[in-house]
């Protein structure tokens, strides 16, 4: 999994920003969203993203794997991801 | 996780662009910069002012331009514009292209689509370049010629078809007139018809050459109307092939939305004096003297400024203050 061709990603100290400069669109991300996009430009796939989140998370209810398989999936509908 | 804003640019509103707040962003997430006031055409409407033989006497040098560059890389800016001008008289036009692409940014050439030779394009297309952005102001030479004076409406369009053959993503722009309005239908179809991905319009400035020509360009309200309906028709019949961007919203009250919600956004003149919103004539910095990152912390502190809010809150009394923009107001 990647970032979309037009997609740009930058750290910010509430998170990052992701900008999709072919339409112009800019998404605020918090901090575990932009550990997700982190992970994506590893060039990891999702299972493997997931897992490394919900190590560092230490994510006991599993709420760190809904949320980011959540926005996983928001990035692929909105064409924010590329497989 | 995320919150979405943003969308817009194009070069009609001088209030064009992205729409991030910058507040807590740590750099800006766009720069248009005009990199030269040199043209080629003496269009009738340019809010720069632009011509043969205007280049600013005080234009950067090419150090002084890759030293910026070279902030504006390091500060990870997603998103940069070449405008103008005439982007592509620039003497260095090339190198910086091929600077910004290869560092990764993303980057938009706006132009008037007479430099766009096969080679040129293939030259952009190998660099990378996110968008040629060509001003096609009209569907027919008649209007075109008339608005882009020394312009040659079948250069423009053959420009743009090489764009096409050379694969580079197409954007059009176009300014309203009372002598073009009727083509705006036709010259979206063209636009389409050429391959652009993207349309872009909105109201024509009073500012710049504009000022001088008034007589000549101005729309009433009722041909405005007119306009914007066939623009919310067009966008519907080209959804899902070609995006139709324009503002609907008058300048006023979008200064006044920004004064609250600034863009994240900084306009960089050939200078290197940077502009708070083309669209009022404050300047919050100076590239030449100062670092990017004191730029951008001003930035935020010269929206604050009352002369801001002064300037726009006078505009609503005296729309033809926009006449004044190019008398540059420090903050």
């Amino acid at each position: 999994m990647r970032l979309s061709k037009y997609v740009k990603f930058r750290e910010e100290k509430f998170g990052g920003v992701l900008f999709e400069t072919r339409s112009e669109k800019v998404f605020t991300l918090n901090a575990v969203a932009a550990a997700v996009v982190r992970e994506i430009n590893t060039g990891c796939d999702e299972d493997e993203l997931v897992k490394r989140l919900k190590e560092r998370y230490q994510d006991r209810d599993g709420s760190i794997e809904r949320e980011s398989r959540a926005f996983v999936a928001d990035m692929r509908q909105k064409g924010l991801v590329q497989d | 996780m995320t919150g979405q804003a943003a969308i817009a640019a194009g070069k009609v509103l001088a209030s064009e662009s992205i729409r991030a707040e910058s507040a807590d962003l740590g750099a800006p997430l766009y720069v248009a910069w005009q990199v030269t006031n040199e043209c080629n055409l003496a269009c009738l409407h340019c809010i720069e002012e632009s011509g043969p033989g205007k280049a600013f006497k005080d234009e950067l040098g090419r150090e002084q331009v890759f030293d910026i560059l070279g902030q504006f890389m390091d500060q990870q800016i997603p998103y940069l514009s070449f405008s103008g001008g005439e982007p592509m008289v620039h003497p260095q036009f090339f190198d910086m292209v091929e600077y910004v692409c290869s560092r990764g940014a993303e980057l938009k050439i706006e132009t008037n689509g007479h430099f766009l030779t096969p080679e040129n394009c293939a030259r952009l297309k190998e660099l990378g370049v996110k968008a040629v952005q060509v001003s096609l102001d009209g569907a027919t030479r008649s209007t075109f010629n008339r608005m882009r004076v020394r312009g040659e409406f079948s250069t423009a369009t053959d420009g743009i078809r090489n764009l096409r053959a050379a694969g580079v993503p197409i954007e059009i722009n176009y300014s309203p007139t009372c002598f073009n309005v009727h083509e705006i239908g036709a010259a979206i179809d063209l636009a389409h018809e050429l391959g652009a991905y993207s349309f872009y319009t909105g109201r024509t400035m009073y500012t710049g050459n504009a000022v001088k020509a008034w007589h000549k360009l101005a729309l009433t309200e009722e041909q405005y109307v007119e306009f914007f309906d066939t623009l919310h028709r067009k966008t519907e019949e080209y959804r899902g092939r070609m995006r139709v961007h324009f503002h609907e919203m008058g300048l006023l009250e979008e200064l006044r939305y920004r004064l609250h919600h600034p863009a994240a956004l900084l306009i960089v003149l050939p200078n290197g004096l940077v502009k708070l919103i083309n669209a009022l004539p404050f300047i919050c910095g100076d590239l030449r003297r100062q670092s990017l990152a004191e730029i951008w912390a001003n930035f935020q502190r010269a929206w604050q400024d009352p002369r801001v809010a002064q300037f726009i809150d006078d505009l609503s009394d005296d729309p033809g203050k926009t006449s004044t923009l190019h008398q540059w107001v420090y903050v």
